[in-house]
């Protein structure tokens, strides 16, 4: 078959596809309604749900979860392009760190000696390290599904980032049942269980990105 | 270089709305880029081994075609994409090569030459494929056929000629890449 013969089978095939972004939303809107139903009919919501909300400390880890989960998506989106990775921004990323990182630095001064170690220790260390890679797993899935639809030219960052966008909105999710509200906890746990969930897709993610 | 580039985005834009004469134009007109790069890097491969590559390279920009943002600059796109999936062949055929291009812009197009029939692996491929779709590929590639006519000598309706054509393009994407493994 000569490459006259190929464009002419080719341009037959001329029916329009959909972009990734509808994609995206096709797959991770489901994905998180039942991440949400999880946490609220499995582990159920925290019963003073309301009144963390407007606790700046409390709330914060919402806001930082789902900000990581918005900037991800926004790079994940970008990277699914071939020509995504030049000009691609990853000092949000690492903004969002300093954050988190600048939260534990002062939780760490502010909480009194002798209560650090409660607060860093918390009584759901290991539901915190299960539960928010499982909630994690149709959210990465969703963003891996929608790479996969893309072109992704860095395959290894591309799925990083599915897993960091993912894990942050499982993150987000879970927070909303889990009551503990020192920094100290969680940026330590959220961010190991963050932290292994992009590992997790980093390491598996490129071997479903080809193309 | 200017007109062209725009001229290419249109031509993209109407393709990926389903405007089959525009997306016909669109890949004759990038084909000889494509080749030039291709030959440029691989030259010492001889030109059936290039031809191949660029039917790949073709292929790939016809299954991701949908990754262009509409009015975004085509080039940087088709060179990311042609960047990708020819380092990724001449890779697979044994021959690393490097591509330090930033911008292929430096790059004549080149003329198919005198024999353009010489690339054989998309034959390969097809002769892979399940007897239908290798049928259908076969219509209206080699013979032209349209996608009605095709409907007609295999009793489908036009609807499953274009699935089941769409199938067959991106298993035979599949297929490469598992073969010249």
């Amino acid at each position: 078959m000569n490459t006259d013969d190929l464009i002419r089978a080719l341009t037959a095939d001329a029916r329009p596809r959909a972009p990734a972004r509808a994609v995206l939303w096709r797959g991770l809107l489901p994905s998180l309604c039942v991440a949400f139903l999880a946490v609220w009919l499995v582990l159920g919501l925290r019963a003073d749900l309301a009144e963390a909300l407007v606790r700046p400390v409390s709330v914060a880890r919402i806001v930082l979860t789902a900000a990581l989960a918005v900037v991800g998506l926004r790079l994940a989106l970008r990277l699914a392009r071939p020509e995504g990775r030049r000009g691609a921004r990853l000092w949000p990323l690492a903004a969002l760190a300093a954050v988190a990182a600048g939260l534990l630095v002062w939780a760490y001064v502010a909480t009194p000696a002798e209560a650090r170690q409660m607060a860093f220790a918390g009584k759901t260390i290991t539901q915190c390290l299960v539960s928010i890679p499982l909630l994690a797993i149709l959210p990465v899935a969703a963003i891996l599904a929608t790479l996969r639809h893309g072109a992704p030219t860095a395959p290894r960052l591309a799925s990083a980032v599915a897993g960091l966008a993912g894990s942050g909105a499982a993150a987000a999710i879970y927070a909303l049942h889990c009551t503990e509200d020192s920094p100290l906890f969680y940026v330590t746990w959220y961010g190991l269980a963050i932290c292994g969930v992009t590992l997790a897709a980093a390491l598996i993610g490129p071997r479903l990105l080809r193309w | 270089m200017t007109t062209q580039k725009d001229d290419w985005g249109q031509l993209l834009l109407a393709a990926n709305a389903g405007d089959g004469a525009a997306y016909t134009r669109f890949l004759r007109a990038v084909t000889p880029v494509l080749r030039g790069v291709v030959r440029a890097r691989g030259g010492s491969l001889g030109h059936a081994i290039c031809e191949d590559v660029v039917q790949e390279v073709l292929l790939a920009i016809h299954l991701k075609r949908h990754t262009w943002e509409p009015g975004a600059p085509v080039r940087p796109w088709l060179y990311a994409i042609t960047r990708y999936k020819v380092v990724d062949a001449f890779r697979a055929r044994g021959r690393g090569i490097d591509l330090p291009i930033e911008d292929f812009t430096d790059i004549l197009a080149a003329d198919p030459g005198q024999d353009p029939t010489e690339a054989a692996d998309m034959d390969k491929m097809i002769g892979l494929l399940d007897d239908r779709s290798a049928r259908i590929v076969r219509k209206i590639g080699l013979e032209g056929a349209s996608v009605g006519e095709t409907g007609q000598a295999l009793a489908m309706t036009e609807g499953a000629v274009r699935v089941a054509l769409h199938r067959a393009l991106k298993h035979l994407a599949i297929l490469r890449e598992r073969h010249i493994k």
